[in-house]
């Protein structure tokens, strides 16, 4: 909402600068956005009267001229050619500035001494349209009139000084979106005396069932709660006054004419939108307020056919609609220049009815942003009232006596139980009763039997928050004092989840990996380039309004976000990539969203890695170090083949009792090929969800042994594929108890041992806490785990 | 005799002080001190002398192996000291060669503003709360004072994945399910992603971070809240931080406030940052709003709470010098390296 100081002048004395007011009015509510101090860019520019105009010797398209400006007479060089000998013009005289931060300095044009410029509408930084019968590519010829003001600062002449505060309002206060409540904010915030200049307004008008023929019906109360017509006689539609034209321009509308200008003019000075209609051209003389049929059309006064439908309010004759309720008036129903006769409508709509149709139609108004947040219907009485003053006092019309009103909900006034401990309590502040009484009462709101009586115009007002609020902007906020509470102790603790995340983080850091941030939405297309399962994709969530095709679902696995970040950093020539991310994915299982409950979401660790020493043993090493660390040391390797994002034959999951808590690998040749990765790349889920069950926080001690441990060196030969997770299950069940320790330390290929066969060597170490080992008792154990081997998996002993 | 052992004694004196290497020391040793020594020799050979001599020769014998044994000994540690010199003389490095360190990798920026809040919060007495991404519509919009017909809720900022299902728009139904779950004191902070219908640009994403506040508990004042976060806005983003409360509105509270706080890049002269005022508007908040405590089942006439809400993303945008919020999302390992 922009309003001009001048204007606010007449509700309140402002002694304070512009940017002093708006430091104010920010710190008790009304956001200062912009202040804009027009004529203050134009510097040391006058009215000139050219005296002669002669021919430039080096130049056809200059000309020299000698000007008047007053206090000397200046020689100055210029290109145009609308300018003769006699015009009034304004002068840009050495070291003056224009708007733009534009400076003029004398010079010289081809050799000819130039001391100064003649402006342009542009060059002054004004409009065309609000000066017609100027030309844009020529200087500003001034009124003969203005001889007598020759040397006089052109921002003077002109009246071009206005300074503009544009502010923020927040929706809870449409009445801000008026001069009138702004002027209120301003009186109370600066301590003056609000002046109400529109107080004599709140006349009686006696209601009438018709005026003119015209006759008014409500269809639709719920979505209209109160329509008032009021009509002029005799009008003669023309220019508005220059003073009205001003008001209605710095609040950034334009003038139509005279009658359209009035209810604009009582829009913001007031916050009421008004509609001025053609009384001849309502079919009927009988305004109807109805929901829209399916399918109705209408041309608004844009020029534009909108289609409406019944969840539409619209204001109609016997015949169609009119105007779109509070959202635009119809072609067909505008004030013409030979209009008569004129309807002034002053009607309040339920406000989330008119933002939908808003919305829908495309049309977001001066008008529906204020039905949208609630208006008052007493104040709209007020508001026709002072349109039919205005039209008296511009000359542009003669009232006819009288009003229809329909008024079917009466508007409620608030009335909210004042205590003012309970404010101090809730604002921590120690206000007296007495002091909080007159920041209200300057607020219009009466204090009666400790009942706070709420004025029409602050519908916001239901509750004692809302009271504490009041009372806390004009106290200031800036004086709230700064404490701590004095409460309960409470203890800050993160979660056994948050813990855990945070040391894999930590742990990941350490290994060399960099947290990335990503997106929880994807395409079909990126889950199907990711090779994701059709099952999978299946419980993908869909948004119905996405931002665009490439963020139509939520992912119901994390693998194509990292898959994309890999690709990015392909792209950008990085050459040791090593990524992680904890996020979630989301699934649809069981139709949980169809049935309005919260689809499953589940923490997943995402390792994605390519880089000269990265291979899967690096990347299985990465997530042991993160078992390690969490304190999960029963866990299994398996093999899997199944998963299609994953190299089939370089790719296992990660179990932990039943559940599968992780799949890692290197990615499948052909997601590679997907993405443009010209390299083996690795990838790794982890479903952090499911690992913490197993997660281990306490840690305890074991005594560090004092009996030697036997050392035992073993090699065998296997066929190739044998795993030898498997040689070293047998190796762990049999060596039973004793065994301390496993550790592989050689394979080896060579044809001397065959084709298809390995040659795996094995370090054992057994230990007893209590006593020093017999070599006799391990070689029988190292007996039994050679025959197990032999028997089962067919190895042979290397000597 | 007397001058055979004088004779042994100066030889083997000599030979020693002249000695180079600890094995010509050894060999010396042995010659004469061994068991077939010339000093020894020289003992054996006692026999054959008178017994008055004996003890005379005897007593010179031992006089001159003592002698020689404090020699060696003396001329051993001498020679171990100009070994380990030279050997410590060939050890030499360069140690302005590279290091051999373990790689280290990075937390995102948003989680170390998001981690640097927790602890700060967590150091207060706060808990860490979280809840749905995709979340019911009752938790982010009905329960929090937004009712169905509410501007917020409008498909053009919403999310909407059903009419009941949203991708919630601010971490702060999570404080609605809080607040129904557990009974008041109730100190939580939320951080977490949210989701607004927002185009990518320098300064804007669908997806970003916030971390949310909330304290419910009897005689809960405005003053607290302002004592509370001009605490954070200290510890978080220097000692010399002020704090500044403008009113505002927002539906789920009531008083409102916007906070600012002194621009903490130029320290409140004005600067880029803050665009030339001083002041970085940095959250919402305000007292929690009677219907929410309502809708959440807290009687308002017992308690009353604050809440405060702020974006991870501008903060770290602004403490890490980042000018275009699209690079937290690209995740170029060199930018990510960085931090």
């Amino acid at each position: 909402m922009k309003a001009s100081i001048e204007w606010l002048k007449e509700y309140s004395d402002i002694d304070v600068t512009p940017e002093e007011l708006g430091e104010i009015l920010t710190m008790s509510g009304s956001k200062v956005e912009e202040i804009e101090q027009k004529g203050n860019d134009i510097k040391n520019v006058v009215v000139g009267k050219i005296l002669e105009i002669e021919e430039h010797p080096d130049s056809d398209h200059l000309i020299i001229t000698k000007v008047d400006v007053g206090t000397e007479k200046l020689q100055i060089v210029t290109g145009a050619s609308n300018v003769n000998v006699g015009d009034i013009i304004p002068i840009a005289k050495d070291g003056s500035e224009l708007p733009g931060g534009v400076k003029i300095k004398k010079g010289k044009l081809r050799g000819v001494d130039s001391c100064g410029m003649m402006c342009s509408i542009g060059e002054l930084g004004l409009e065309l349209t609000d000066y017609p019968g100027q030309i844009e590519n020529g200087i500003m010829i001034l009124d003969k009139s203005l001889e007598n003001k020759i040397g006089e600062n052109i921002v003077d002449v002109l009246n071009l000084r206005e300074d503009v505060i544009e502010f923020e309002i927040t929706p809870n206060r449409p009445d801000c979106l008026s001069i009138e409540g702004l002027g209120r904010e301003t009186a109370v915030s600066l301590g003056k005396k609000f002046k109400n200049p529109r107080k004599n307004i709140e006349q009686k008008i006696e209601d009438k069932k018709e005026i003119e023929g015209l006759k008014v019906d409500i269809e639709a109360p719920d979505l209209c709660y109160r329509y008032i017509a009021r009509v002029v006689k005799n009008v003669k539609i023309g220019a508005s006054p220059e003073w009205m034209v001003k008001r209605l321009k710095a609040c950034g509308m334009r003038s139509i004419n005279n009658i359209v200008d009035i209810t604009n003019y009582v829009m913001l000075e007031m916050g009421q939108p008004m509609h001025a209609f053609d009384i001849e051209s309502i079919a009927g003389k009988h305004i109807t307020v109805r929901c829209a049929k399916k399918g109705e059309k209408i041309i608004t006064l844009d020029e534009v056919e909108r289609e409406l439908n019944e969840n539409n309010l619209v204001i109609a004759d016997d015949k169609k609609a009119v105007a779109i309720a509070g959202v635009m008036g119809g072609l067909n129903s505008e004030i013409e220049k030979d209009t008569k006769t004129v309807v002034f409508e002053s009607a309040v709509f339920y406000g989330g009815s008119v933002r939908k149709t808003a919305k829908q139609v495309g049309l977001r108004t001066e008008s529906s942003s204020r039905f949208e947040k609630g208006l008052s219907p007493e104040n709209a009485l007020r508001a026709v009232n002072r349109a039919v003053e205005l039209v008296e006092l511009l000359g542009a019309g003669q009232k006819v006596e009288g009003k229809i009103d329909v008024y079917p909900t009466k508007q409620k006034i608030n009335k909210i139980p004042f205590k003012p401990e309970k404010i101090n309590a809730l604002l921590g502040t120690k206000l007296t009763k007495e002091e909080m009484v007159k920041i209200l009462e300057e607020l219009e709101i009466k204090i009666e039997n400790n009942l706070a009586i709420i004025p029409y115009f602050r519908m916001d007002l239901e509750s004692i928050a809302d009271l504490a609020e009041e009372i806390a902007r004009f106290y200031g906020y800036d004086k709230l004092e700064a404490t701590l509470m004095k409460a309960e102790t409470t203890i800050g603790l993160r979660n056994k989840e948050q813990k855990i995340i945070d040391r894999i983080k930590e742990t990941l850091v350490n290994c060399g990996l960099s947290e990335i941030y990503t997106y929880g939405f994807v395409s079909i297309e990126d889950l199907k380039k990711s090779n994701i399962s059709e099952e999978l994709i299946k419980t993908a969530i869909m948004i119905q309004n996405p931002l665009s095709d490439d963020y139509k679902l939520m992912r119901p696995t994390t693998v194509p976000s990292m898959m994309q970040i890999l690709a990015n950093n392909v792209n950008k020539k990085n050459q040791e990539v090593k990524l992680f991310d904890i996020s979630r994915n989301y699934k649809n299982i069981d139709n949980q969203v169809e049935k309005g409950e919260v689809p499953l979401q589940e923490e997943i660790l995402t390792i994605g890695m390519y880089g000269k020493e990265i291979d899967f043993y690096v990347l299985k090493g990465m997530l042991e170090n993160v078992l390690e660390t969490i304190g999960v040391n029963r866990y299994d390797i398996v093999k899997e083949k199944e998963n299609e994002s994953y190299h089939p034959g370089r790719c296992a999951n990660l179990k932990v009792g039943i559940d599968i808590i992780a799949t890692m690998g290197e990615i499948h040749p052909e997601v590679l090929l997907h993405y443009g990765i010209g390299r083996r790349a690795y990838l790794a889920e982890v479903n952090v969800t499911k690992l913490v069950k197993y997660a281990k926080q306490n840690k305890k001690y074991t005594e560090v042994p004092k009996f030697p441990a036997v050392e035992r060196d073993i090699a065998i030969v296997v066929p190739e594929e044998v795993e030898v997770g498997e040689i070293e299950k047998i190796i762990i069940k049999k060596g039973k108890k004793l065994l301390e320790k496993v550790q592989l330390f050689d394979i080896y290929r060579d044809s001397k041992i065959g084709e298809n066969k390995k040659s795996v060597a094995y370090s054992l170490s057994f230990r007893d806490k209590s006593r020093t080992l017999k070599d006799e008792e391990i070689d029988a154990t190292m007996h039994t785990i050679v025959a197990e081997l032999e028997k089962t998996l067919g190895a042979e002993m290397r000597k | 005799m007397k001058d055979k052992i004088e004779k042994i004694r100066e030889n083997s004196i000599k030979e020693i002080t002249d000695c180079k290497e600890i094995v010509t020391l050894n060999e010396l040793k042995v010659k004469y001190l061994g068991k077939k020594g010339e000093l020894t020799l020289v003992l054996r050979g006692m026999g054959a002398l008178s017994p008055e001599e004996r003890p005379i020769i005897g007593s010179l014998v031992n006089q001159v192996r003592d002698e020689l044994e404090s020699c060696i000994s003396q001329k051993e540690k001498e020679l171990e000291k100009k070994e380990l010199l030279e050997k410590l003389k060939n050890e030499n490095i360069d140690v302005t060669e590279p290091s051999k360190k373990v790689e280290l990798g990075s937390l995102h920026p948003i989680t170390q503003i998001i981690d640097e809040v927790k602890e700060i919060f967590l150091g207060m007495g706060y808990e860490i709360a979280d809840g749905p991404e995709v979340e019911k519509a009752i938790y982010n919009f009905d329960k929090l004072n937004t009712p169905p017909d509410h501007p917020a809720r409008d498909i053009q900022d919403t999310f909407y994945i059903t009419d009941d299902i949203v991708l919630r728009s601010q971490t702060s139904p999570v404080q609605a399910r809080v607040m129904e779950q557990q009974k008041p004191p109730i100190k939580i902070i939320c951080p977490g992603a949210v989701y607004r219908s927002d185009s990518v640009d320098a300064t804007h994403s669908p997806v970003f971070h916030q971390i949310e506040g909330l304290v419910v508990d009897k005689n809960v004042t405005m003053t607290d809240l302002k004592g509370t976060l001009e605490m954070f806005a200290k510890k978080c983003l220097g000692e010399n931080t002020r704090i500044r409360f403008r009113p505002h509105h927002f539906p789920f509270t009531e008083p409102s406030a916007e906070a600012d706080v002194s621009c903490f890049v130029c320290g409140g002269k004005g600067c880029k940052v803050c665009k030339q005022e001083g002041w970085i508007e940095l959250l919402g908040c305000g007292m929690v709003h009677p219907n929410v405590l309502k809708n959440c089942g807290i009687d308002p006439e017992i308690y009353s709470g604050f809440a405060f809400g702020f974006g991870v993303e501008r903060i770290a945008m602004a403490k890490f010098g980042i000018e275009d919020m699209r690079l937290l999302f690209e995740n170029d390992v060199r930018f990510l390296k960085q931090f």
